[in-house]
């Protein structure tokens, strides 16, 4: 039995494995499949200030290697979530730190979003600030391809909540050392990535779009080599927290990740093709350890 | 006692039924146990790495005493292709059992079911454990694309056919079959799985004559459990435009008709 607990910021996990914003609903969506204090911590999906319908459908497409997705940020809006005994007051009552994606339109709603959970704390381990959604028209990506706004987004939150802050930053840059750089001196504690890479998908029969936005985010296996250099450079680049993701599926891949330098291993869209892989991820991590003789999996952090 | 539970099923049989159908007989008991009519399994597809996720399959029948769980599959792609090459002693992963199902018909009214292709495995149950034989109409494009005729005859339904091209029972649309049901019985319940069109084509009957039906509706997924937000349908909401988006997995698949929003 190693150690998996690790630190994130003054948040402490039981163990790495961290369920990525959007693939895990809010927790109550699976909590008969696996049991919740068991993670190391929960990433709801994204909130925003008003209800959101999301996009127009299909909103997914499986593609070699996983699928595309354009959900478009549904959700009930930050009302619902702190009222609705399905969001908040059910993660309140699970023994899980739970990160809390956020997002808005406008840098304004970002700060309001915070401002609302800085006023409903309990419960709540960190916010993550979604500056990387490709699958929105306003917020997401926009914030997160420009120095300038993503340090505003940033800052903006800042002012509004105590909580520590992860911000998730989109691989759709060139340097992605400077844009974790710039959470991190507008006053982000943590960072997060990848989120989805922009991708596309047509129908050669139908000639048709496979996703109704036209363009969606690639999640999946596929996407784990691009993730990895990410958080490698942006571990070159910052010294706090990061919580590494993309294409994660087994406990090798969670490893390599905490080697190129995650604190943390987020996983999403293998949760969808098997619930029970974050339970085995969690236990094959701890058999590596123990077969390599590595007592605490904080010393793999960022060996490369 | 969970609602949902993940499991390993040992493949029992897995045969062609007719055409592209086949049926596949699952070692599934807890599963089973649980089901109810119009619910669905997520299977995992076996060995198709590429393929990453699940594909969703209506409950057709359980066997509580052999811990048997089956479902019909149509082959349309690659994982229901997959699918059709194993063999027994293979193993799928299930999650299940998923979604809302029916309302099980209720003893004052007669049922009616009105089913197109897989439909009729969706709805099997649901004229299994009805507490008085429903009438079943069957359609499809030609006489082998009618499923499970000689099972409902077994559970005493009255059984009615429309082809397309008249190789079988009435040659023409299942909904002009459903008319005549529904001109001949006062107040019935009716049940509903089938292509888009054939649904939409229920609602607007079943509206005509002043009752609701119960629609399974059919949408490609990915989570099965209301997480991710892929399987939307527009629902009738109190919104400035007058639907919302409501989870096909969680909050159907089964909708009453008088609720779908058709574009
Ligand atoms: C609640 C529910 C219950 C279902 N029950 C059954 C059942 O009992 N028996 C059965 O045969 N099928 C059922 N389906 C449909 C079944 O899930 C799909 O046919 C299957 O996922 C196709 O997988 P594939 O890999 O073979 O096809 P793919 O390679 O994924 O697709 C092949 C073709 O089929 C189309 N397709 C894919 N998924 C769907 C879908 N969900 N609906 C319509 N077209 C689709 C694709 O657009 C493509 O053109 C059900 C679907 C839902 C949502
Ligand atoms: C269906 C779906 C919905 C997602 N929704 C969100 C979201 O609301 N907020 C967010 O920050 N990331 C969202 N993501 C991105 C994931 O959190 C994650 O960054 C990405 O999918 C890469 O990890 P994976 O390959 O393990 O899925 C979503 C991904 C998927 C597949
Ligand atoms: S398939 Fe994920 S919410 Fe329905």
């Amino acid at each position: 039995m190693a150690d998996l607990r690790v630190d994130l910021a003054g948040v402490t996990l039981r163990n790495p494995i961290v369920t990525a914003s959007g693939t895990f609903g809010y927790g109550k969506e699976y909590s008969s499949l696996i049991p919740l204090e068991r993670l190391g911590a929960i990433t709801v999906k994204g909130v925003s200030p008003f209800p959101s319908a999301g996009n127009p459908t299909p909103r997914t497409a499986e593609v070699y290697g996983g699928m595309l997705n354009a959900i478009g940020l549904q959700n009930p809006g930050i009302d619902a979530f702190i009222s609705h005994p399905d969001y908040l007051p059910f993660l309140r009552s699970v023994d899980c730190p739970v990160f809390v994606n956020i997002w808005g339109r406008t840098v304004e709603q970002y700060a309001e979003v915070a401002s609302r959970l800085e006023q409903e704390r309990k419960g709540i381990a960190a916010l993550e600030i979604n500056i990387s959604c490709p699958n929105i028209k306003e917020g997401g990506i926009a914030f997160g391809t420009d120095l300038g706004q993503a340090a505003k987004v940033v800052s903006a939150v800042r002012a509004a909540t105590s909580l520590p802050l992860i911000t998730k930053l989109s691989p759709n840059v060139t340097r992605i050392g400077d844009f974790a750089r710039c959470a991190v001196d507008a006053g982000s504690d943590m960072i997060s990535l990848i989120n989805t890479i922009p991708g596309m998908a047509i129908d050669i029969e139908t000639r048709t779009f496979r996703i109704a936005n036209r363009t969606g985010g690639l999640s999946g296996p596929g996407i784990k080599p691009v993730a990895v250099r990410m958080v490698y450079e942006a571990r070159q680049a910052v010294k706090v927290p990061i919580i590494g993701m993309g294409g994660v599926r087994t406990a090798e891949d969670a490893i390599e990740f905490m080697m190129a330098g995650a604190n943390a291993v987020g996983v999403g869209t293998a949760i969808f093709s098997n619930p029970h892989c974050l339970l085995d991820i969690i236990d094959g991590m701890d058999a590596w350890l123990d077969r390599h003789g590595i007592a605490d999996v904080s010393s793999i952090i960022g060996v490369m | 006692m969970p609602d949902k539970i993940q499991v390993s099923a040992p493949i029992l049989h897995n045969q062609r039924l007719q055409k592209d159908y086949y049926q596949l007989d699952l070692s599934a008991a807890s599963i089973a146990k649980l089901a109810k009519p119009g619910q669905f399994v997520h299977v995992q597809l076996p060995e198709l790495q590429h393929r990453i996720l699940r594909r969703p399959f209506s409950i057709f029948n359980v066997d509580l005493d052999s811990g048997c769980l089956s479902i019909i599959y149509k082959i349309v792609g690659e994982g229901t292709e997959h699918l059709s090459k194993l063999a027994p002693g293979d193993v799928l992963d299930l999650l299940g059992p998923l979604g809302n199902g029916y309302t099980l018909f209720p003893k004052n009214r007669k049922g009616i079911i009105v089913a197109g292709g897989y439909g009729s495995a969706a709805t099997y149950l649901l004229a299994k454990n009805a507490p008085a034989p429903p009438v079943v109409l069957i359609g499809g494009r030609s006489k082998d694309d009618i499923l499970l005729q000689d099972d409902f005859k077994r559970l005493g339904c009255e059984l009615k056919i429309a082809t397309n091209d008249g190789s079988a029972g009435h040659h023409g649309m299942v909904t002009e079959l459903l008319t005549q049901a529904i001109a001949k019985t006062s107040n019935p319940a009716v049940a509903a799985c089938g292509p888009n069109a054939m649904l939409k084509a229920v609602s607007e009957i079943v509206e005509k004559n002043g009752i609701d039906a119960e629609l399974s509706l059919d949408h490609a997924m990915c989570c099965g459990v209301g997480a991710c937000f892929a399987c939307v349908v527009k629902r009738k909401a109190d919104t400035p435009n007058g639907w919302a988006y409501s989870r096909t997995c969680i909050d159907g698949p089964v909708f009453k008709a008088s609720e779908i929003w058709w574009d």
